[in-house]
């Protein structure tokens, strides 16, 4: 059996491969090169020194500069890796859809499946030799996409837990792999045809990536709340990385008067007309700025659960294609 | 006697249309059966009920008395070759040989290399560039490389040209006599049949119309050309199965169960006229209803 499901997908395992070495020759030399620079400018010094609450201000401002430079020079690349985020349901659509699709499309599931092994042990082989080829496949890409992303994300703000970045790196491009093969070879199991079973994916994947990423992930753990003075200094009781979820400007009996804003004035500094700072919003003397945040150390914890969530969702969709498939004539 | 296949009240539903129903036969080992009817009849899902790809809805299928589906004890010794011959067409004939050969247990690869070699079939092309009959003869040698006890072929020579027919059902012939398979080989072409079964199983519009040995189904039936008949009792007639009318004279294909009326003149019939007065029956009225015209 195992001979068969070699012999069936050699070609399209080459074509992976190659797939990976021409996007590898890519990306390489270009991560090294962001490397080069972001040492050059002195930034992994930075990235320790920001992590410090007793941080020189001087030293700050120095390195918000450095950090500023990099993301002018390598910001462009985060398009880049929006793009890269498609490569796990690229492998649901053309390893997973066509599993099953393809030989009910062509008819060749009545040959394979009156052989003597009987079509349960087909399924079992196909579907585990294809979950091994993708884990692989998924695991070298996420430590791949973590080391070449990880300049990016320590210069921007929002680190390692903002939107499109999580996604690239970690352990969860292993749970999106799985889910979008898993769905691909469930949606195949549908129909008779490949096409139908290829859009189910397609769909099926944004949609409950989507989903989770927006409605799920923030509410992982509770979210902490940071609050300090529109009248100080600035000094936000956060770190670089934590991730914001909403944030505004709150007068002191709690009421939000300025959602999606911070204002920051020196003690002493007045508005326009002589009015304390920030009137003309409705800001009230001892207002103060909020914000709703996950802290940034709790990276693995939220990509183990959302690896969690993602495998546990394919082994579902698995389970459920094996049913399917006793259905098949 | 042992029962190769055997299928009581089987059915088979699609939605709400049965694609078979009440379908009971037994058919005896060694035979060589063929399973008649037009397209659409069910043929094609009694075959797969047989080899366990699809479930019964009602009733059993039972292979050499085992339950087919999802039973992969019985596949081992059942050879199934599905219609218009579904091979993975980017494989060679001989990478068929050694790959289906690592997918069953009682797997003579030298036969079916010795098969194919003899009907010159090329090794090292894909089966995807062969002639239709030459993929009909990769599939059917793959089939008996597995020493099946049961044949299953769906429509094998449905899609060959007639001199490719003959030496598909020729070359079938002559290697199921040695091993004493039994075959049951589904086609709507009535000629390729009289001449290589022994066996038949008629279906028409989901049910199963006429099961027998084909010698005794020549010997049963007779056409008999008389006098205007008006559906009264006849001698020696156990059931008229066709009748045509002029005015004044009937002709009646009839089942015979001993020496009939000295009024009416008998014919003996072929096999083939057997058939087709069995497939003129049960014709549906309800799509005169659908068509909305007067049946």
């Amino acid at each position: 059996m195992i001979a068969l499901a070699w012999r069936q997908h050699r070609r399209q395992m080459l074509f992976t491969l190659i797939g990976f070495a021409v996007l590898a020759a890519l990306m390489i030399p270009i991560g090294i090169s962001m490397r080069h620079t972001f040492t050059d400018l002195g930034l992994p010094e930075c990235v320790r020194a920001l992590s410090r609450s007793d941080v020189a201000p001087a030293t700050a401002d120095t390195c918000e500069g450095a950090f500023h430079q990099f993301t002018n020079r390598y910001g462009n690349l985060n398009l880049v890796a929006v793009l890269l985020l498609v490569l796990p349901m690229l492998v649901g659509l053309f390893w997973g859809a066509p599993l099953v699709a393809r030989e009910v499309e062509q008819g060749t599931h009545r040959f394979a499946w009156t052989q003597g092994i009987g079509r349960r042990h087909w399924a079992m082989v196909k579907f585990g030799l294809v979950v091994a080829v993708t884990t692989l496949a998924a695991v070298c890409y996420g430590l791949g996409m973590s080391w070449w992303v990880s300049p990016l994300t320590q210069a921007a703000r929002e680190g390692r837990l903002g939107f499109v970045v999580f996604d690239l790196q970690g352990v969860a491009p292993i749970g999106y792999t799985l889910f979008a093969v898993a769905l691909g070879i469930f949606a195949g199991t549908l129909g008779r045809r490949m096409l139908p079973a290829m859009t189910i994916t397609l769909v099926g994947y944004i949609g409950v990536r989507a989903a989770v990423e927006v409605l799920a992930r923030p509410h992982y753990q509770p979210a902490r709340t940071a609050e300090f003075p529109v009248a100080g200094d600035g000094r936000v009781p956060m770190n670089r990385g934590d991730w914001i979820l909403s944030s505004g400007v709150r007068n002191p009996d709690g009421k939000m008067v300025a959602p999606d804003a911070q204002i920051v004035c020196p003690p002493d500094v007045q508005g326009p007309g002589g009015r304390p700072c920030g009137a003309e919003l409705g800001v009230q003397p001892g207002a103060y700025n909020w914000q709703l945040y996950q802290p940034g150390d709790r990276f693995w914890l939220f990509q183990g659960i959302e690896t969690g969530i993602f495998i546990a969702l394919a082994a579902v969709l698995l389970y459920l294609a094996l049913r399917r498939i006793r259905r098949l004539a | 006697m042992e029962i190769a296949l055997e299928a009581e009240q089987l059915g088979k539903r699609y939605g709400r249309r049965w694609a078979l129903q009440d379908c009971s036969f037994q058919l005896p080992a060694g035979r060589i059966a063929g399973l008649v009817g037009p397209n659409g009849a069910g043929k094609s899902t009694l075959l797969h009920l047989a080899v366990g790809l699809l479930r019964p809805d009602a009733g059993t299928v039972r292979v050499f008395d085992r339950t087919p589906y999802d039973n992969p004890a019985v596949l081992p010794e059942v050879g199934f070759v599905a219609q218009d011959t579904p091979l993975y067409r980017d494989f060679t004939a001989a990478e068929l040989v050694r790959i289906t050969g690592r997918m069953n247990s009682r797997w003579d690869g030298a036969l079916a290399r010795e098969r194919l070699a003899q009907l010159g079939i090329p090794p090292k092309l894909p089966v995807g560039q062969l002639s239709g009959g030459q993929r009909a003869q990769v599939a059917l040698a793959l089939a008996l490389a597995k020493r099946p006890r049961l044949l299953l072929l769906d429509e094998p020579v449905a899609s060959l040209d007639p001199l490719a027919r003959r030496e598909f059902l020729q070359s079938l012939m002559g290697s199921v006599a040695e091993s004493g398979t039994t075959v049951l080989l589904s086609s709507h072409l009535l000629g390729d049949l009289e001449r290589v079964c022994d066996h038949l199983v008629v279906l028409n519009a989901a049910r199963v119309r006429l099961v027998g040995a084909v010698e005794d189904l020549v010997a049963g039936h007779r056409q008999l050309v008389g006098p205007r008949h008006r559906g009264e009792p006849i001698t020696g007639v156990e059931a008229v199965v066709r009748a045509s009318h002029t005015d004044r004279q009937s002709t009646l294909l009839a089942r015979v169960d001993g020496v009939v009326d000295p009024e009416w003149t008998v014919h003996d019939v072929t096999l083939e006229e057997v058939i087709l007065a069995y497939l003129g029956e049960g014709e549906t009225r309800a799509s005169h209803t659908e068509w909305e015209v007067p049946a």
